[in-house]
C-alpha cells in the first residue's frame, strides 16, 4: 500500500484515523522538535504540536497536495509557535542560569551545556522570524527555498533573515562560537 | 568572459546567507568565493568561521531525545476520540448523497402517498361541498370583497 505523506492524507481525508495515527507518528519528533526550539519551552512544544496534528486531522478534507504535506505541517506548526510568542514576553539573557553539575568531575559537560544554555537565551532573543529562519535551516536541514515557501516570503528574505540572525548571534555569543569546538 | 571578484564582505554575507558548505551555495557565487578563498588567508578563516556557527546551530537545532519522549506523549493523547473534520462546501452534494435514508422511507412514503391523494381530490372536483348554493353564494362574496367594486369610489375627491 502506497503509505507517502500525500497517499496518508488522501485516507486522512477519508477519515482514516489509523493513516493519521501513521503521519502523527512519522512527523511528531520532529515538529515537537522544532516547536520547542522556537519556543524555548518543552511543555508548550509539546501543545503545540498537538493542535498542529489536530488541526491537520480537522482540515485534511479542505487539503489540496499543492505543496509537500511536511511543509504544509511545518508552516502550522510555525505560525503557531510566532502565535505564542506574540503573547509571551522575551526570555532576559541575563536570566540564564548556572548548569548544575550532574555528572561530578566531568567539566567539560557542564561548560558544554553552559553553552548550550547560551545559544539558547542568545537565539531566543532573536526576533520570531530571524529565529525560524536559522531554526528550520539547521533542524529540517531546508534550503532557503523551502524556508520561503513556509515562511510565506521570498528567498532574498529569507537570505537577509539569516544574515541578520547570524550576525545579532554572533554578537551575543562573542567569542563562544569559538571555544565551541 | 568578464571573472567578477567577491569581497570578504560579501563572502561573509553569503556565508551567512547559505552556510560554509560551499556545495549548497548558486553556481555562480561558489566560483567567486573559491577564487577569493584560494587567495586570501583571512577569507580561509572567515569559512572556518562560518562552520563552527554552522555545527554549533545543527547540533542545538539537531533531534534530541527528549523530542521523542514528548512525540510519544502526544501520540498517546491522539489515541482518544478526534474532533469532527471540517467538510469544505465542495463535498456537501457528495455527502448528502452519501446520506442512509433507509430507516425513514416509511414515513417519507407515507408523506408523498398523503400529498398525491389529497392533490388528487383537489383536481377531481370530488370535495361536494363546495357545489352546495351558500358555498357558491359564500365564494362569490369573498371574490366581491377582494376583487371589487370598490363602494366608495365615488366618494372620494
Amino acid at each position: 500500500m502506497d503509505d507517502t505523506d500525500e497517499a496518508l492524507m488522501a485516507r486522512v481525508a477519508k477519515g482514516d484515523q489509523g493513516a493519521f495515527r501513521l503521519l502523527a507518528r512519522r512527523h511528531l519528533p520532529a515538529m515537537v522538535g522544532l516547536a520547542c526550539r522556537i519556543l524555548g519551552n518543552a511543555a508548550e512544544a509539546e501543545d503545540v504540536a498537538q493542535e498542529a496534528m489536530l488541526r491537520v486531522w480537522t482540515h485534511a478534507p479542505k487539503w489540496q497536495p499543492l505543496a509537500a504535506f511536511k511543509t504544509w505541517l511545518t508552516r502550522i506548526v510555525v505560525n503557531l509557535c510566532l502565535d505564542r510568542k506574540r503573547k509571551t514576553p522575551l526570555l532576559d539573557l541575563d536570566s540564564v542560569g548556572e548548569v548544575a553539575d550532574s555528572a561530578p568531575g566531568a567539566r567539560e559537560q557542564v561548560e558544554s551545556a553552559e553553552r548550550e544554555q547560551m545559544l539558547a537565551a542568545a537565539i531566543q532573543q532573536l526576533p520570531d522570524r530571524q529565529r525560524s529562519a536559522i531554526l528550520l535551516t539547521y533542524s529540517e536541514g531546508l534550503s532557503n527555498a523551502e524556508v520561503a515557501g513556509i515562511l510565506e516570503t521570498s528567498v532574498s528574505a529569507v537570505e537577509t533573515l539569516l544574515v541578520r540572525g547570524k550576525q545579532n548571534l554572533r554578537r551575543a555569543l562573542g567569542g563562544l562560537i569559538d571555544e565551541g569546538d | 568572459m568578464k571573472v567578477t571578484e567577491m569581497t570578504r564582505d560579501e563572502l561573509l554575507n553569503w556565508l551567512d546567507a547559505h552556510g560554509a558548505d560551499l556545495s549548497r551555495w548558486p553556481i555562480e557565487q561558489r566560483g567567486e568565493a573559491e577564487r577569493l578563498i584560494a587567495a586570501d588567508a583571512g577569507a580561509r578563516d572567515d569559512v572556518q568561521a562560518a562552520a563552527r556557527l554552522d555545527a554549533m546551530l545543527a547540533r542545538f537545532a539537531g533531534p534530541g531525545t527528549e523530542d521523542e519522549r514528548s512525540a510519544a506523549r502526544i501520540l498517546t493523547k491522539l489515541n482518544g476520540p478526534l474532533p469532527r473534520q471540517k467538510q469544505p462546501f465542495w463535498r456537501l452534494p457528495a455527502a448528502l448523497l452519501d446520506w442512509q435514508f433507509a430507516p425513514a422511507w416509511p414515513r417519507v412514503a407515507a408523506l408523498a402517498g398523503c400529498a398525491l391523494v389529497g392533490f388528487s381530490i383537489g383536481i377531481a372536483g370530488v370535495d361536494r361541498s363546495l357545489a352546495t348554493p351558500d358555498a357558491q353564494i359564500a365564494s362569490r362574496d369573498i371574490g366581491t370583497m377582494v376583487f371589487g367594486p370598490d363602494l366608495f369610489a365615488e366618494t372620494r375627491p
